[in-house]
């Protein structure tokens, strides 16, 4: 096919691009899948939410407007879970992004076998969650835990700890296992970050006598902004919204003291078969990561602003 | 749709085939997906109708799911009308598990249930009474222990056929309470905690009670339950009102009897994160020397790969009544089956679960013989084969005796479900000290009666 047979077939889709029946066409499918499989569930959980929809009362489901929203945030479980869910985040965004940037700068070195390293940080990541719910399961178990094996050997301790039922340490335990399956998607971000840094600006610093911390501060994170953002902001959803997590490790206890907001929702709509107050959480959890999804289109905009 | 009918009628009839209906679908307006779809739904009535193989779908929860399928196998090689597969979950997930396939429209047509959970199912129309659809099943109920019945009751229908029914009971390490210096097993609740804490202080076992308590371990109610009823008490009233929070009563005694194992570490503190399976396994190896469990884990016990294996004895549930819970677990038709014209098949099959086959209960001894499991049907108890096998693991006069007084558990309402879940919550924030078990008892009752309204 030559070149202007190339231009003519060009130039003939665009005529057909612009007529109203090629954009019908290509758009319907689209605005289909997106009614079926967004808006419809969207407009259905809302409808529930404002509703008394309990699943052993089938026939008696009348509208109570705002009520469910009501009921649930007076909860003490909810207000519970949440105060869990802040604290969780807190711990855990944090740590997940220093250590990604920790990670990242180390694997940065220029150093012969840091390729396979590389490939090996993303091993937590590319564990499904439940899966590493039940290897931190078995690793912290009170009685037969591998961890409490090796500090017993160690002398680190002197009997098996009970990481996941005592309410002190099991939300710890939840937050270290997050970390560790959290972390790598952060380093290879950063790592990405780090690799578009020109070599003659830090070739540059290096000769004006800059140390590292001065690197790290003035040339190696205000290239990393944008990544870090992401990173932050990405994180925080995540750990607003960890549920497989808590489901395999803890069940949300002992008592209640790793029941996180996600795995309220749950328990109120499958456990307690209440799908009103259900919805109503699920909708109450959403408005909270639209806020963060908003804050994270402006932060990239304004970034690609900048730039 | 008339023309479609005419065109399944055809796809039936052989005069027409699958692409060629879907092809002539197509052109009548009707997507292929959606053709297919209820050329697919046609051809299940059509099925279920003319008495042509009917596919079954089993649930149930992940024991020995490889004796399920072999006991399937063999039905179906005596049945050629009914195929079956079988799909599995874990226990301490099925219940939610099952809320979403029922709510999504992806019920099965049988599925394990248990008493915990009559009501709630039947209040939400998932299941259906065997006495409606399959009546020859019922009937059998003359045969069947009364507590189990009445696990399987509502309303004067039956709901479901005994899959395995068992008691909650004590067992203990009969060399390591020797070892300690006893001869024979605590009588009652003190007399528990003064053995763990003799066994403690010789260095036989650090931590020697082990309980199932893992807040998503549906055992841990019926566990409570048996300690409870053990010490002559009770959790609901006759009409359904909570009287476990009475201050001073059995309950309370019960809650605080275990915060106070805990924090003498005679009672293992892994307890909390640990679930039946976990228990089995440190027991089996040892490491503790007194439980409570589902009676069947006395046969895992004896006969399974344990260090300990064979050093197991059940003793009557320490107390002054020795009273336990009494449990059923059982096959239900659900509504779905019965909707798509599937309850015959289902009977058939349920006939050779849970029913006589021949005039035998073979699915039922089956499972009293390699597993331990108990049953419902009474007439097993005469057979000599079943007594010798659990006589090699337990103890038939014991289990009698046991049996004689259990009872079902109380407060079976269809809110029970719900409330279940936040007492566990609640017995394990008192056991690891975030609530006292006072507050604990109360914060159930309050829960009880709010779901109540």
């Amino acid at each position: 096919m030559s070149a202007r047979t190339d231009a003519k077939s060009i130039w003939a889709a665009r005529g057909a691009g612009s007529s109203t029946a090629y954009r019908l066409a290509t758009l319907t499918p689209v605005l289909v899948l997106v009614a079926v499989f967004t808006l419809f569930p969207f407009a259905f959980a809302a409808v529930t939410s404002t509703r008394q929809m309990l699943l052993t009362l089938p026939d008696q489901t009348p509208f109570i407007g705002l009520q469910n929203y009501v009921d649930v945030l007076r909860d003490a479980s909810t207000q519970n879970a949440i105060r869990n869910s802040l604290v969780f985040t807190l711990l855990t965004v944090p740590c997940v992004t220093v250590l990604g940037l920790a990670v990242a700068l180390l694997l940065n070195q220029q150093i012969r076998g840091f390729g396979i390293l590389r490939a090996l940080v993303l091993l937590p990541w590319a564990i499904p969650l439940v899966s590493a719910g039940i290897i931190w399961r078995l690793l912290l178990h009170g009685d037969f835990g591998a961890l409490n094996g090796l500090l017993l050997q160690l002398g680190a301790v002197h009997g098996y700890v009970p990481w996941l039922s005592s309410p002190s340490t099991a939300m710890y335990s939840v937050v270290v296992a997050h970390i560790w399956r959290e972390f790598p998607l952060p380093a290879i971000l950063f790592l990405a970050g780090l690799q578009l840094i020109p070599g003659e600006v830090v070739d540059a610093s290096r000769v004006d006598g800059a140390g590292v911390w001065a690197r790290f501060r003035n040339i190696t994170l205000p290239y990393l902004k944008a990544p870090l953002l992401i990173v932050l902001i990405y994180e925080t959803m995540i750990s607003v919204s960890v549920f497989d997590l808590v489901y395999v490790l803890t069940g949300g206890g002992p008592g209640s003291s790793t029941t996180l907001f996600a795995w309220d929702a749950y328990a109120t709509t499958f456990t307690f078969l209440n799908l009103g107050q259900g919805a109503a959480l699920s909708f109450i959890m959403a408005a909270f990561l639209l806020v963060l999804i908003v804050a994270y289109l402006r932060i990239v905009r304004v970034d690609e602003g900048e730039a | 749709m008339a023309s479609l009918d005419e065109l399944v009628s055809s796809v039936f009839d052989g005069r027409v085939g699958r692409r060629e209906f879907v092809r002539r679908a197509v052109l009548a307006g009707i997507s292929a997906p959606a053709a297919l779809a209820f050329l697919e739904a046609c051809s299940q009535g059509n099925q279920a109708n003319t008495g042509g193989p009917v596919h079954l779908q089993f649930m149930v929860w992940s024991y020995e799911v490889q004796t399920i399928q072999d006991n399937i196998k063999n039905f179906e090689k005596n049945d050629k009308n009914v195929t079956v597969t079988v799909q599995d979950t874990s226990w301490n997930t099925y219940h939610d598990t099952m809320a979403t396939k029922f709510t999504t429209g992806a019920a099965p047509d049988v599925a394990y249930s248990s008493d915990h959970w009559l009501r709630e199912w039947v209040a939400a129309n998932w299941i259906v009474p065997l006495d409606k659809y399959a009546p020859d099943l019922a009937s059998q109920k003359s045969e069947w222990a009364p507590y189990a019945l009445q696990g399987m009751t509502l309303d004067n229908h039956v709901y479901g056929l005994p899959y395995y029914a068992d008691l909650v009971i004590f067992i203990y390490n009969d060399k390591l309470i020797r070892q300690a210096g006893f001869s024979k097993p605590p009588a009652n609740w003190e007399e528990v905690a003064t053995q763990a804490k003799a066994l403690k202080d010789k260095g036989i076992s650090q931590y020697p009670i082990d309980i199932p308590m893992k807040k998503d371990d549906p055992w841990t109610i019926e566990i409570f339950y048996s300690m409870v009823y053990s010490r002559g008490g009770h959790l609901f009233d006759q009409g359904n009102n909570p009287v476990f929070n009475a201050a001073g009563g059995e309950a309370e005694q019960a809650l605080q009897w275990l915060r106070d194992a805990y924090t003498s570490k005679i009672l293992d503190p892994a307890v909390l994160e640990s679930a039946e399976p976990d228990v089995v396994k440190t027991m089996g190896a040892g490491q503790h020397a007194f439980t409570v469990l589902a009676k069947y884990n006395l046969a895992e016990l004896n006969l399974g790969q344990h260090d300990q294996k064979g050093n197991f004895k059940m003793a009557l549930m320490p107390g002054s009544s020795n009273s336990t819970v009494g449990f059923v677990r059982f096959y239900a038709l659900s509504k779905a089956a019965a909707d798509r014209k599937h309850a015959q098949a289902a009977d058939q099959f349920l006939q050779y679960f849970g029913g006589k086959t021949n005039g035998q209960y073979v699915v039922a001894k089956r499972w009293a013989l390699d597993k331990g499991l108990g049953f419902a049907q009474l007439p097993l108890y005469d057979d000599p084969e079943i007594q010798k096998a659990i006589n090699a693991w337990g103890n038939v006069d014991l289990e009698k005796q046991q049996a004689k007084v259990a009872a079902p558990k109380e407060g079976l309402t269809p809110w029970w479900g719900t409330w279940d879940v936040y007492a566990r919550e609640q017995i394990g924030s008192a056991l690891a000290g975030s609530t006292s078990p006072k507050q604990a008892l109360q914060n159930m009752a309050t829960k009880w009666q709010s779901l109540k309204h």
